[in-house]
């Protein structure tokens, strides 16, 4: 089931009713009406794959209760290593396995040799994997470094790992903030609710507005980029950019908006990275629980920043990479990981990685600064060069894409596959960015105006804008989802 | 209040389309009430967006239909085509004939869905009306059209007029959401929940057999030998508008061996190098619109006194 779908929209106000109305009166059965509705909503996916999210589940159970009661340090490791191997082995098999084959016979093939990648599988990647598994691991890492205790509550726990708003593309919920709330009956908080069901329309906004109706072009540029001009190329990365931000900012928009239906509040996962004035602050910003995820449990335990720059530029290489590697078995995003770490390391190595950590552009201001329009745009634009390696089906077609950048310099106006005025959806983009501005200081509140005309006036403009760029005809599932 | 403020919006944009209504003349013939207008929307953002004049006779044109014996006309009958909906009602098809030959009067009996039972049925039941039109084109898809061998009213469609369709169709929010789609979902999900409810019988090796192209085709070419047999057709005056490409062969060599006239429209629009049909439907656009009336006038050109 996803979040744009009419299913969805049946299931949630009945689960929201059953919660608040039948299940409220004990924790217990409010966690196993939440345990219930997840695996139903993951099940009406794929119900088969609801066995490795249990499986996932029972194995960090078990694990985080061994490290635990585990008497000494080599036990409590070898423990943790069970989970690490445990998940890391899951996604291998299901994400990775057939990459390595292939690259494998690549290598050999480098060397002369010839090789049948007989050894690849027809495995089905399942939805969710990458996120349920990090957040299975974070339970045991967080018990391991003494920053939680073990539940022995395995129906709460299980409503943890699966809980359905964020099961199948995060953000990915530490245990130390989401089950700490699963462990305590929630009330309903009507300003809460209500913020709730503004992040959903607005999270519905991005994506049916921005990242669906963007997804026709970007797609058609992609197809055929050694026949477009570099105008076109460049036209294309820069709604793919605006494609993928609306696609999974709107999914996490939809995710923690549905979570505080339930009186859960989730992190956030987008705090208006187009506006980032390096790369540093893009990353504070761009699916932070990600970002978070790595730090705190690859980043810091490699030494993190306190050891000597050498090292310390060495982990931004790992952190970087790996989070590319995460994103999906393929050279491209390997290499979009390492133009990351490039981009990162002469922001980290001046001192100005954490400098914008604590503030926004145009902090005190109504209008940026010339030199922040100026900062912005550098970022967005190495940002969105970046996007070539994460958008292209292969390492070839993305230095294709460039080539054809550099090699046909030269303008000509892009015609929508459809036939649709493009102009719509440059004025689309322009109103985006401005209204993002408007409300860059409080990801959490989209409509944070003390005027209810105002607030009703955007309410109504919202759904207006999602009618007008409603298609049925296009592919409606979110990007993230292939991860 | 924002669904009210939805609906005022979209009326004061005009995203939705209006819906003219439809009746069943005495002689059983589905056709519009006459004397009506309105605006014809196509698409989410009014990409189309076209006036609509229903005449005396029920049709949408620019023009009366007043045959006589003094007078050069040629009738068009044909589905949503020849209806035109999705143009101006005076820069049809009809009116583009008109423009290149001077002296001949086009009538357009178009009406969606409209296939050759209808046609017939139509002409029979208008006989004095049609005996005084000189040429006569009929629109003619061999897959759609002759998919029955005897006219009846399709009630599928009347349907559309009963009071509580026509109350829904008072919220042009309604007429809009259902037009672009977004109601799409909920008909799906309530199909799928009637075919749990009432599940259909698993395909028998008859129905099976009947699908085949094969004998679908035969049976086409059976609809067509007794609508013609029935209704009449008079090969001197009438002629079909057809798109060979889609027509299977041995139909149109049927109608050349039994000297049915016909002309094809799909050389004209493939040749075209810019598009022949509207971007969200597949019917022609004005360019295309041009080359058809351009393709039955030179069809006509040499045959007028």
């Amino acid at each position: 089931m996803v979040f744009n779908s009419l299913e969805f929209f049946i299931f949630l106000p009945v689960v929201f009713f059953l919660y608040w109305f039948v299940f409220k009166k004990h924790l217990q059965s409010q966690n196993i009406l939440l345990l219930i509705s997840s695996y139903v909503f993951y099940g009406l996916w794929d119900w088969r794959f609801l066995s490795l999210i249990l499986l996932s589940t029972m194995v960090d159970y078990v694990v985080a209760i061994k490290i635990h009661a585990g008497d000494s340090q080599p036990k409590r490791k070898l423990w943790l290593w069970v989970s690490i191997l445990f998940n890391v082995g899951l996604l291998g098999f299901f994400k990775y396995f057939n990459f390595f084959v292939d690259s494998w016979v690549d290598m050999v093939s480098l060397f002369g040799y010839t090789m049948k990648s007989t050894w690849t599988l027809s495995v089905i990647l399942p939805v969710g994997i990458s996120f349920y598994t990090f957040q299975t691991m974070s339970y045991s890492f967080d018990v391991y470094y003494k920053k939680l205790k073990p539940t022995n509550d395995f129906l709460s726990f299980a409503a943890f790992v699966s809980f359905f708003p964020q099961l199948v593309a995060g953000p990915i919920e530490r245990a130390s903030n989401l089950l700490s709330q699963i462990l305590h009956k929630r009330t309903f908080n009507y300003e809460q609710a209500a913020g709730g069901v503004k992040l959903i329309l607005w999270g519905l906004f991005k994506k049916v507005v921005i990242a669906d109706s963007l997804g026709p072009i970007v797609d058609d540029i992609f197809s055929n980029y050694s026949t477009y001009p570099a105008s076109t190329l460049i036209l294309g990365v820069t709604l793919f950019s605006f494609q993928v931000y609306g696609d999974f900012s709107g999914y996490s928009d939809i995710a923690i908006g549905t979570a505080k239906l339930f009186g859960i509040e989730l992190m956030s996962n987008f705090k208006f990275p187009n506006f980032s004035r390096n790369v540093a602050e893009y990353w504070q910003r761009w699916h932070v629980s990600l970002s978070t995820w790595f730090r705190h449990y690859v980043y810091i335990p490699l030494g993190g920043s306190r050891v000597s720059k050498l090292k310390s530029v060495r982990n931004i290489c790992i952190i970087f990479l790996v989070s590319g590697f995460w994103h999906g078995a393929n050279w491209t995003f390997i290499f979009w990981g390492g133009f990351h770490a490039l981009a990162f390391i002469p922001v980290f190595l001046m001192g100005r990685n954490t400098i914008y950590k604590d503030s926004v552009v145009g902090e005190n201001t109504v209008f940026p600064t010339i030199t922040e329009i100026g900062q912005v745009l550098l970022t967005f634009a190495l940002v969105t060069f970046s996007r070539i390696f994460f958008r292209s089906e292969s390492i070839t077609d993305a230095f294709g894409f460039i080539s054809r950048i550099v090699s046909n310099f030269k303008y000509e106006t892009y015609h929508h596959p459809m036939g649709y005025r493009m102009i719509d959806y440059y004025v689309l983009i322009a109103l985006f960015v401005f209204y993002e501005y408007l409300i860059r200081k409080d990801e959490r509140s989209p409509f944070k105006f003390n005027s209810k005309v105002v607030r009703f006036v955007l309410y109504v403009l919202i759904i207006l804008g999602m009618l007008l760029f409603y298609d049925d005809s296009i592919d409606r599932s979110f990007i993230y989802f292939q991860f | 209040m924002i669904l009210i403020a939805l609906e005022l919006l979209v009326r004061l944009f005009y995203l939705g389309k209006d819906n003219p209504v439809r009746f069943v003349d005495p002689y059983q013939v589905e056709k519009w009430v006459p004397n009506q207008e309105g605006y014809s929307v196509t698409g989410n953002r009014r990409q189309n967006f076209s006036k609509y004049h229903i005449n005396q006779s029920g049709y949408n044109s620019y023009r009366e239909f007043t045959p006589s014996k003094d007078k050069l006309e040629l009738a068009l009958v044909g589905d949503s085509f020849i209806e035109g909906f999705h143009q101006p009602y005076y820069n049809s098809i009809g009116k583009k004939i008109e423009h290149r030959l001077p002296n001949l009067e086009v009538y357009e009996y178009g009406y969606a869905g409209y296939d050759l039972a209808d046609q017939l049925h139509l002409i029979q039941q208008y006989q004095s009306t049609f005996d005084m039109i000189d040429y006569v084109v009929l629109g003619l898809k061999f897959e759609n059209d002759l998919t029955r061998g005897t006219y009846k009213v399709i009630s599928s469609r009347i349907q559309l007029e009963s009071p509580i369709y026509r109350l829904v169709q008072q919220s042009k929010l309604l007429v809009y959401a259902q037009n672009i789609g977004a109601l799409a979902p909920f008909w799906t999900l309530a199909g799928k929940i009637s075919s749990l409810v009432n599940p259909s019988p698993p395909p028998t090796n008859l129905t099976k057999k009947e699908s085949s192209i094969d004998e679908r085709h035969q049976q086409y070419l059976a609809n067509f030998k007794e609508l013609v047999k029935t209704y009449g057709f008079d090969k001197n005056r009438f002629v079909f508008l057809m798109d060979l490409e889609i027509t299977p062969p041995f139909f149109i060599d049927y109608l050349k061996e039994h000297q049915f006239k016909f002309m094809d429209v799909s050389g004209t629009l493939k040749a075209s190098k810019t598009p022949t049909t509207l971007i969200y439907d597949r019917h022609w656009n004005d360019h295309g619109r041009s080359l058809v009336a351009e393709l039955i006038a030179n069809y006509y050109k040499n045959q007028l006194p």
